[in-house]
């Protein structure tokens, strides 16, 4: 009795502990503030903003249509693969067919996932194909690993199946084919069932794979989640997985509660209505499906793919303009008046956190997309290696509302322009004001405050820096006055060891994570871009930030511009122009600049009276007259330029070896692993020896002889 | 008869070549850019730089958590699996599902959760301020990453243990008592032994995922502890080296089939045991 109040006990702690996180996934979804530190007041807010939300509703279709067809293709494949296999006499080619199948399921995911995609870029470099990845590898990827599954159900029912039935239809006059599907296929029905629908779970599920394989402008919730879990995860996310889960809980418990004893009770008529309603369930999925995409057919659409930085543009949250439905809308009614045919923008929005992230990804021939928005340095690594197009400046009439001084910078300072800036900005230091001390917060208000507060042991494990690498070794070269542009090798060594020296107190590296860590409360102290401190210091009001300034008393750090390009693959330049020039006209780049607290070259904007009295105080520290007093100075100066390829290969090396760095982390954990392995290890050896004399004492010659004729 | 011979190769026909196509040629291509540079030249440039010692430490590292994740796992699953296994059928039915039901929910969006549960100011320190306790520093620690890992595949341990200490002949045990043994040496002598297939299936489930994964140790690390598969995630997503990327998967492949054999080796001849 008390053994099982023990294991009763025992059982609900563990259910909590897998309850835990999603209890505080509900829990968030009726929060009526935008945040998982605070709760406030139960709301059905998210639930609505969810079904406004066309990225995330779209994101969802795309996972239904790729695990509906990845499905059922995989099935197919499958089902007939397992009749062939089970058919098949010689059994070397029999077990050689079985383990190659296995591979996808017994490797691991990120193998999978990268050796998929350097097939993909191999392949589609030698063919020349203009897009590497797409809809196309991510389905293919997503059938490879389904078919284990779907092969692994449904041939055991062939096993099962008394050989006799096919022969015996056969015999009475079927053919192969009729007798497949009279007599075989209603065997294995189960079977072939239970992997369609495994596969197609696990379709809906997959991250990893989804992640190496997928192209532009092909977003799936898990990449979407993931893209989201970068930055900040809106609760309407929370929505969503709440009514994932309920409904799922809902169909479990409605197929467990009619299974067993109950089924043997249901009369022969609640049986067969059982079997209506689910093929009937089964039917709508596949009739919306079907009515979706061909609504998407009928209506012509137009595809534009933009990959930008992450909370990067007005998204429309909290009663701003969300620029990208406006500029469907917009361009719907254009061409509707222009040439009376009413047609669809397809805008599909994805997000990178760091230049070297959408390098990557345009490198990795994920080319589809129609505009990027990269900073300087980038721009002109883009523009060598001939990534980037030049504009045709008569399709962008707005371009004269940029400001003349930024016309001409110095990444794209040729006849032909390729950029039209999209903003500018510095790198400030964010700051909790309740975790700083009286002396530093002082030396703050005077303006006295350099990047030094950045390597204060009083901070320890409480300062965040950047997650990559030019903006972190930027951080050290500014504080140490090392020119970030012309460094020598051993003055890139010195700021490595500069940033080796931070590790032991820095809490974690981040890039857009930076905005749940600040306004949560849970750093003191981060370099990040100017405009996102204010982003964050406008959501929690104890927190601040400065422009770290160099001994003599000038600013001293990162100067960065952003601009839209077209890439060369880009597959509708014509819309892509569209898009640049209506984020120049006046509405969305108001918008824009509004939310994003970045800096514009636009004049419709600075001149903007709405634009000024909506920021208020912060519109002088945006254009701060210090700053803008030597913003040619900066330029020339302190933004990223470009580097040669082995300085490039420098920078990265000693950012690997900064990562994967950690003198100062786990060591006891690899004391407590050691102790595990020989308590085991000392184990096994015990159980061998044991065995071994058990043997000895009980083995006759009698029981040997057996046991080599059973092997 | 020959006819019909020619329509049963051509069903798994289709099989066959995808399989040569998207399974073993992605192979050999990670084989063939582990071992060539940039240009496609052939070298062995990319193992050795793996060499170094702050790779060989990301590999230890990885080991030993995925190790560790794995022994936990086995030490809370085994004893809610045979209480699993003792209750009524139907009930045990609906536990098998309330375990598997979390595994529905995208496992990234479950992860961040437990990044607000453990934060400093996160959901359990404030709790614990209410108690006067702490606060306690959890996030951003290898605790933090372990937990993750066992918490994202507890389930994977759970599930074949249960399904092969269910199997178990309730006789054998009532035998084994009948001859006079305390049920502790009718758990370490018959049930154990007995479970050994679950067992290694479940380490085999809990263990490839947890030394492979790059999401957790992001999320509830805070990028200090980088493991094998946040350092291919990075060669291939940001540092467009996949050439060391590619190196690496190499290794981490080797790993496994060697901790696979080592395994299989130690529980006999069992055949990987029952895959869900």
């Amino acid at each position: 009795m008390k053994k099982k109040v023990f294991g009763n006990i025992y059982t609900v702690l563990i259910f909590l502990f897998l309850y835990m996180p999603i209890a505080v996934l509900i829990l968030y979804s009726f929060n009526g503030l935008n945040s998982t530190s605070e709760f406030e007041g139960f709301s059905l807010k998210w639930y609505r903003e969810l079904f406004s939300d066309s990225a995330t509703l779209n994101a969802l279709k795309n996972t239904l249509i790729l695990a509906i067809l990845s499905a059922i293709i995989s099935t197919v494949i499958g089902t007939m693969a397992s009749y062939g296999i089970n058919k098949m006499q010689n059994k070397h080619v029999k077990s050689a067919t079985m383990s190659v199948t296995k591979i996808p399921m017994v490797n691991p995911d990120i193998v999978v996932g990268i050796s998929m995609m350097l097939l993909f870029v191999f392949v589609g470099g030698i063919i020349g194909a203009k897009s590497n990845l797409g809809f196309g590898t991510v389905l293919i990827a997503h059938i490879t690993f389904n078919l284990p599954y779907v092969i692994l159900s449904v041939l055991p029912k062939f096993k099962q199946m008394d050989k006799s039935l096919p022969e015996a239809a056969q015999d009475l006059g079927c053919t192969p084919i009729q007798s497949f599907l009279k007599v075989e296929l209603p065997a294995i029905l189960p079977g072939v069932i239970s992997g369609l629908i495994m596969a197609f779970t696990l379709s809906l599920d997959d991250f990893v794979i989804s992640y190496f394989t997928i192209g532009s402008g092909f977003e799936t919730l898990p990449i979407r989640i993931y893209s989201m879990t970068k930055k900040r995860v809106t609760p309407d996310m929370y929505a969503l997985s709440t009514l994932i889960f309920v409904s799922i809980l809902i169909l479990l418990l409605v197929s467990n509660l009619t299974s067993d004893k109950n089924r043997e009770k249901m009369s022969k008529k609640a049986k067969k209505i059982t079997k209506i309603v689910v093929s009937a369930i089964f039917a709508v999925i596949v009739i919306i499906t079907a009515i979706v995409l061909i609504v998407t057919a009928s209506t012509e659409t137009l595809t534009l793919n933009v990959y930008n930085w992450g909370e990067y543009i007005s998204d429309g949250g909290e009663d701003t303009l969300d620029v990208n439905k406006a500029f469907t809308e917009y361009y719907e009614d254009w061409y509707y008046k222009e040439y009376g045919k009413k047609i669809k923008v397809q805008l599909n929005y994805t997000t990178y956190a760091s230049n070297e992230d959408m390098y990557a990804k345009l490198k990795s021939g994920a080319t589809g997309y129609d505009i990027v928005i990269p900073s300087d340095y980038m721009i002109e690594r883009l523009k060598k290696e001939g990534l980037i197009q030049p504009l045709d400046l008569n399709k962008i009439p707005n371009y004269e509302n940029i400001m003349e001084e930024f016309r001409n910078p110095f990444y794209d300072n040729g006849e032909e322009k390729y950029t039209v800036m999209y903003t500018y900005g510095v790198i400030g230091i964010v700051y909790n004001k309740d975790r700083l001390n009286q002396e530093d917060l002082e030396k703050i208000e005077n303006g006295e405050a350099g990047w030094e507060l950045l390597w204060d042991e009083d901070y320890k494990g409480q300062i965040l820096q950047f997650n990559n690498p030019r903006d972190a070794m930027g951080t050290a070269m500014y504080s140490l006055g090392i020119n970030v542009n012309t460094a020598t090798d051993e003055e890139w060594q010195i700021a490595f060891e500069k940033l080796r020296e931070q590790k032991p107190l820095v809490q974690s590296y981040v890039m857009d994570e930076i905005f749940n860590k600040m306004e949560g409360g849970e750093a003191a102290l981060a370099a990040y871009y100017a405009g996102d401190c204010m982003t964050m210091s406008a959501a929690n009001p104890s927190l601040g930030f400065y422009y770290p300034k160099n001994a003599d008393g000038k600013i001293s750090t990162n100067i960065f511009a952003d601009a839209m390009c077209i890439p060369t693959a880009a597959e509708n330049t014509e819309l892509a122009h569209a898009y640049i020039n209506f984020m120049l006209s006046e509405e969305p780049a108001v918008a824009n600049a509004e939310y994003l607290y970045y800096a514009s070259p636009n004049k419709l904007v600075v001149n903007n009276e709405g634009y000024r009295e909506s920021l208020g105080e912060d519109y002088d520290v945006i254009y701060d007259s210090d700053l803008e007093g030597s913003l040619e100075y900066m330029f020339e100066n302190y933004a990223y330029r470009n580097l040669p390829d082995e300085k490039l290969h420098l920078l990265n090396s000693l950012w690997e070896t900064l990562k994967v760095d950690s003198a100062a982390f786990g060591g006891g954990i690899y004391i407590v692993c050691a102790v595990i392995a020989a308590v085991l290890i000392a184990f096994a050896i015990y159980a061998y020896i044991i065995k071994r004399k058990r043997r000895k004492l009980y083995w006759t010659p009698k029981a040997k002889e057996q046991s080599i004729q059973k092997s | 008869m020959n006819k019909k011979s020619l329509m049963q190769k051509a069903a798994a026909a289709p099989h066959m070549v995808w399989s040569v196509l998207f399974i073993i040629a992605p192979l050999i291509f990670v084989v063939y850019y582990a071992f060539t540079d940039k240009e496609g030249n052939p070298t062995l440039g990319n193992i050795t730089e793996l060499a170094q010692a702050s790779y060989l430490e990301v590999f230890i590292r990885s080991v030993c958590f995925a190790f560790l994740a794995t022994v936990i796992c086995l030490i809370i699953a085994y004893p809610i699996a045979y209480f699993m296994s003792k209750a009524k059928p139907r009930t045990q039915k609906i536990l098998i599902m309330l375990v598997m039901l979390p595994q529905w929910l995208n496992f990234l969006i479950r992860t961040y959760s437990w990044m607000a549960l453990l934060e400093d100011t996160g959901i359990i320190n404030t709790i614990l301020g209410y108690m006067n306790i702490g606060p306690l520093h959890m996030i951003n620690t290898s605790g933090a990453v372990i937990l993750g890992m066992v918490y994202n595949y507890l389930p994977y341990m759970i599930i074949p243990l249960h399904s092969v200490i269910s199997k178990i002949d309730p006789r054998v045990l009532e035998a084994a008592s009948d001859l006079g043994c305390s049920p502790l040496r009718v758990l370490v002598r018959v049930v154990i032994p007995l479970s050994v297939s679950g067992i290694v299936s479940g380490v085999t489930m809990v263990f490839v995922p947890s030394i492979s994964t790059f999401y957790i140790s992001q999320k509830l690390g805070g990028g200090n502890f980088d493991l094998i598969g946040d350092t291919i995630e990075r060669q291939f997503q940001t540092a467009y080296n996949y050439n060391l990327g590619a190196a690496m998967s190499f290794v981490l492949m080797l790993i496994i089939v060697i901790s696979m054999a080592v395994m299989n080796r130690y529980s006999g001849e069992d055949d990987g045991g029952v895959i869900v």
